[in-house]
């Protein structure tokens, strides 16, 4: 099996064992069921987790969700939905022919369209309802479409427990126009005016077919986001555009703006921020980045709560970068590792929560050290901790503004910090206006 | 989902006041305190002025408690042997000093709808006025939020989180605020918003000097003496009944301490006051929840 294919299984356990174990361990013990003892891979991930002290059971429990929340790359999702439409098809497939099934189901959330990719595999009949389990999801044209692949399993359903309502809204209303800041993965149908603030031609291979994509950086006074046009639109840098019938992605949370031939582009002439303006970072709050997932190029104010286990003074393996333990890497065993400073800080505000990933020059520059200077103290005192108490000491309890690029996963949001600034505000100034406030409105 | 819980801004006015809990029922599910205001707390922090610490239980076992005043009341703070970082740093605090902490709200309750809060540090460690100031500050704003969020929810005929969350508010604002109603009886909005205009005073020294001397201060003293009098007297009596109700040597029960106690003519709210001095005093400790012993 391929790298790419037994991914999704290592994420699953790793969900089973609720992080307790390192994916790379996971990993290992994949590679050792599978390819020293050649069991199958349902035993092994079982196997694995009754390992770790998990729960099996929980392995194929896939989550359930309903149509409409269905992202554009579920894993393995269970469907209880209603088929409405089932077409048989004929395809080749590496020279073999094939019987396929494909159609729409829907529940009372929408419908969306379905591939099965072995048709006798799966008693799908128009009209009957059913709860499929293990399916996963692929985009096609922005939208999402489930498909039924070698782990799915069907299961018949009294024909009740599915209500289609009537005049079937769609799988994903259309969002209208929003702000850059409000931009949330798997939104469809979305119109925005922004300012092109970079732009690049790129080919790349989408499914062995060489396609020209133009890239590059959109900005409104709300913040900046990522995009592809999948269609030369004769886009030029700083142009004032608006975009209709465009789609959105996303990647590690962050989102991103993809549209193509069926969008339109128009260029506008309305007031708007220059491109030096829309070029600086954007305050957003912690509490906003969480609900879209992500962003890039934005600020963040909070207070550190906590300096995580693995701040300070660390050592990396020269060829892969990963810290080590005791110069010996999980995968490059015995090397002579490179020390690195490095801060992992849980910036809080109070409503929601983030972890900034702080780099050796940010580290060095917030601690007034140098890697030279800690490593020293390191030796004197015979432990590299010294170290991560220093930071501790210097960034508990701090309030603190970070820029940078911020990502999500089932643990939360993530920053890399490209700049971090460590300061009490003055709090005199707003405690009196807002102190007029309250007294006016009493 | 291993979401980190957030760390909720709240004053120990509020804080204190809240008597509802809510349980994790599943291993590992994490426990709240919902206040009136609807934070919903499983951790918070706090930057105040420590008044004082100390342990309460042994030098093998100790137990540290403080107390951590802010515009508005006081935090309880305690740590033992299963936080040996936050309990050694509490013992090496000279009180007053300014102090952060980052904990889980922790309750303790004797009975049956008595409640009692307290926080159980992770983190706890000195910091400077400046950061204090810009923690009430802080505070304040967050509390007006959830006074907001209140005011929204008080409008809906059937106040829902789904409807919270569609006007603007966070996920666990919304949850905790609609809990808080369903909980609390005849909240007093006013009374918050009063406490949050005397904590903007605290911060801005045009107010400062004025509240720093209270006018009737030289008459008090005598009454206080007597009252203090008074109150030793008590509690030696307290200490008594704790002494006779320890039958085994493994403290005396709460109940049966309340049963007694009113007997003498204490009732609960002053007995509560008077074993929290004997605690602060450490002439008792509790062995464990809901016993009472002498040191």
């Amino acid at each position: 099996m391929e790298k790419e294919e037994l991914a999704p299984h290592v994420s699953e356990i790793s969900r089973v064992l609720r992080g307790k174990v390192e994916e790379s361990e996971i990993w290992k013990e994949l590679d050792t069921y599978l390819n020293h003892y050649r069991v199958s891979l349902e035993t092994a991930k079982r196997g694995i987790v009754k390992k770790f002290g998990g729960d099996p059971s929980e392995l194929m429990r896939g989550i359930r969700k309903p149509i409409q929340q269905l992202g554009l790359n579920e894993q393995s999702v269970d469907i209880l939905a209603k088929v409405i439409t089932v077409n048989e098809k004929d395809i080749e497939v590496d020279g073999k022919q094939k019987s396929i099934l494909y159609g729409i189901i829907g529940d009372d959330s929408g419908t969306i369209p379905y591939t099965a990719w072995e048709a006798d595999r799966y008693p799908l009949r128009r009209g009957e309802v059913v709860l499929i389990r293990n399916a996963y999801t692929k985009e096609w044209g922005g939208q999402p479409q489930v498909n039924l692949g070698t782990r799915a399993s069907v299961e018949q359903q009294p024909e009740e427990s599915v209500k289609l309502p009537e005049g079937m809204p769609r799988a994903f209303p259309d969002a209208g126009e929003v702000k850059m800041s409000e931009l949330q993965e798997n939104m469809g149908g979305v119109t925005v005016t922004a300012r092109i603030l970079s732009l690049e031609k790129r080919e790349v291979d989408v499914s062995g077919e060489k396609r020209i994509v133009h890239s590059g950086i959109l900005a409104d006074e709300t913040g900046k986001v990522q995009f592809s046009a999948w269609y030369d639109f004769e886009l030029k840098p700083n142009d004032l555009i608006t975009i209709r019938g465009a789609y959105v992605r996303g990647w590690r949370g962050i989102p991103q703006l993809n549209f193509g031939e069926r969008s339109q582009v128009t260029r506008t002439n309305i007031r708007f921020p220059s491109g030096a303006d829309l070029a600086k970072p954007k305050t957003r709050s912690i509490g906003d980045l969480e609900k879209v997932g992500g962003g890039i190029d934005v600020l963040v104010r909070g207070t550190v709560v906590e300096v995580r286990k693995g701040s300070g003074l660390v050592f990396r393996c020269p060829e892969c970068n990963r810290v080590v333990q005791k110069s010996s890497c999980r995968v490059h065993g015995s090397v002579q590792a490179q020390p690195d400073l490095r801060i992992k800080a849980v910036v809080d505000d109070g409503i929601a929560t983030m972890t900034g990933v702080i780099n050796r020059k940010l580290t060095e520059s917030i601690m007034r050290m140098s890697l030279e200077e800690s490593m020293r103290l390191a030796k004197e005192a015979m432990d590299p901790n010294v170290i991560l108490e220093k930071i501790d000491e210097r960034l508990f309890a701090q309030p603190i503004e970070l820029e940078g690029n911020v990502t999500s996963d089932e643990y939360g949001l993530m920053m890399i910090v490209s700049s971090a600034r460590v300061s009490v505000p003055e709090v005199r100034d707003e405690a009196g206006s807002l102190l007029n406030r309250l007294e006016e409105s009493e | 989902m291993m979401k980190r819980e957030v760390a909720w801004r709240v004053f120990a006015a509020e804080y204190n006041s809240s008597s509802l809990e809510i349980k994790g029922e599943e291993e590992r599910a994490p426990s709240y305190i919902i206040t009136p205001l609807g934070a919903m707390i499983n951790r918070l922090f706090v930057i105040g002025v420590m008044t004082d610490v100390e342990n309460v239980g042994t030098t093998e076992e100790p137990m540290w408690r403080g107390r951590i005043s802010d515009p508005t009341g006081t935090f309880y703070v305690s740590a033992g042997q299963y936080q040996p970082e936050a309990a050694l740093a509490m013992s090496k605090i000279k009180p007053p000093a300014f102090i952060a902490v980052v904990g889980k709200s922790r309750t303790y309750s004797p009975e049956e709808g008595t409640i009692y809060v307290s926080i159980r540090p992770e983190r706890i460690a000195a910091v400077d006025e400046r950061m204090r100031d810009h923690w009430v500050l802080e505070t304040c704003k967050l509390t007006l939020e959830r006074i907001s969020a209140l005011e929204d929810a008080l409008e809906m005929e059937v106040p829902s989180a789904e409807e919270m969350v569609k006007l603007g508010h966070g996920k666990s604002l919304a949850e905790g605020v609609v809990k808080s109603l369903q909980h609390y009886q005849g909240l007093e909005l006013d009374r918050y918003r009063t406490m949050v205009v005397d904590a903007l005073r605290y911060l801005i020294p045009e107010y400062r000097t004025e509240a720093e001397v209270p006018q009737s201060v030289a008459e008090v003293p005598e009454e206080i003496e007597d009252e203090e009098k008074e109150d030793i007297d008590k509690e030696e009596k307290v200490l008594g009944i704790i002494d006779k109700l320890d039958k085994k040597g493994k403290g005396a029960p709460w109940d049966e301490i309340v049963e007694e106690t009113g007997k003498s003519g204490i009732d609960k709210s002053e007995l509560e006051e008077l074993t929290n001095s004997l605690l602060d005093k450490g002439l008792i400790y509790e062995p464990v929840l809901g016993k009472m012993k002498r040191i």
